[in-house]
């Protein structure tokens, strides 16, 4: 190996090389102080890390009792809500005008219109249209994390924190 | 792909997996175990990006409310532990917003060699005791906000840097440099904190 590079032995450490490469960086890493130097503060940070996390303290979030009655039932992604009244708007104007039944529906599947009561708390509890809150500083992080796993990070209500 | 979580043993990895698909499924008692499984980890990690008790306990409660909300969307089952963090992490920056923080986000490290021949002292006698515990938690704090979360996903919660790469949506190279430049920064400050060791 010709550069000494921690991110190796880093992953030496995590079991994440293939055998070929633990061989080879094991061997590098046994002949190299540089590099046992580095080792030695890999470990202690793995063996602070650890030490930390058995020390957690008991914090009210842990308990799912605190939790539970905060979740709702799994949302499915769906339409936008419509107001009846809008509906029976929609409806009355089918009655005056097949061709304009057409052109309303359309408009109500592409995206709910401007006098409805939408509110940013409506918009993000239903996910379908949650995309424009994903605009943050983390977005392109969210969007790529999103992608991966193929879902909609964003999907409840805003809430203030403290 | 392996992704471990402190407190989350991958001999349970089946487990979650079972678990997951039963709390899919709207089971209550799957969903618990799963929190009641990963709420460690995801609070600690809030708590070192918020540095604040009361608000990574708010956060980390937003985190499985969304969580829950949107498990059906979750197609990777084996990136359960990477999701629910980078949903903490968006709440946190959403917290950040509320708040009017502005987080500095552009300071893209260049630079292509990892080297691990750094100019600080052997740690060997660094055992955590809760002087060291304040020193690494006052370390962790002068890292820049988006550094400290990507080298806690990896030395906290054991992340592989594909799946840091996906959380902080960097690319593999910048990921491996940012927690380089953390691991530096973190040493030369407890370096110059614990007497006799330089
Ligand atoms: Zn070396």
């Amino acid at each position: 190996m010709s550069a000494c590079r921690e991110t190796e032995l880093d992953a030496l450490l995590a079991d994440e090389l293939s055998p070929e490469d633990t061989a080879r960086v094991r061997a590098h890493a046994q002949a190299c102080p540089a590099c046992q130097h580095a080792l030695s503060w890999l470990r202690a940070e793995r063996g602070w890390m650890a030490q930390r996390a058995r020390r957690m303290p008991a914090r009210p979030a842990l308990d799912f009792a605190a939790l539970e009655s905060r979740l709702r039932k799994p949302v499915v992604p769906t339409a936008p809500k419509v107001s009846w009244m809008h509906w029976g708007k929609m409806l009355t104007a089918a009655l005056a005008s097949v061709a304009f039944v057409g052109i309303t529906t359309l408009q109500v599947t592409r995206l709910p219109s401007a006098d409805e009561p939408w509110t940013r708390n409506d918009a993000l509890t239903t996910a379908t249209w949650a995309v424009d809150w994903c605009d943050d500083p983390s977005r392109e992080a969210v969007a790529a994390l999103e992608a991966r796993v193929g879902a909609c990070l964003v999907a409840s209500p805003l809430i203030t924190l403290r | 792909m392996k992704m471990v979580l402190a407190g989350a043993p991958p001999s349970d990895t089946d487990r979650e997996r079972t678990l997951l698909r039963r709390a899919r499924t709207g089971d209550p008692a799957a969903f618990r175990w799963l929190f009641e499984r990963h709420a460690a980890g995801v609070w600690r990690f809030l708590k070192d990006l918020l540095r604040d008790e009361a608000a990574a306990d708010e956060a980390t409660q937003e985190t499985f409310v969304r969580a829950h909300a949107r498990l059906g969307a979750l197609r990777d089952e084996d990136r359960l532990g990477a999701w629910l963090l980078g949903i903490a992490r968006h709440v946190y920056l959403e917290s950040l917003r509320h708040r009017g923080t502005h987080v500095d986000m552009d300071d893209e490290v260049h630079g292509s060699q990892v080297e691990a021949v750094l100019p600080t002292p052997t740690p060997e006698d660094l055992l955590l005791d809760r002087e060291l515990e304040g020193l690494l938690a006052g370390a962790l704090g002068t890292l820049r906000e988006d550094r400290r979360a990507a080298l806690l996903l990896r030395i906290d919660h054991g992340l592989p840097y594909e799946e840091i790469s996906a959380v902080m949506g960097w690319s593999l190279q910048k990921v491996k440099n940012e927690i380089h430049r953390a691991r530096l920064q973190l040493r030369e400050h407890l370096a110059a904190h614990v007497g006799g060791h330089s």
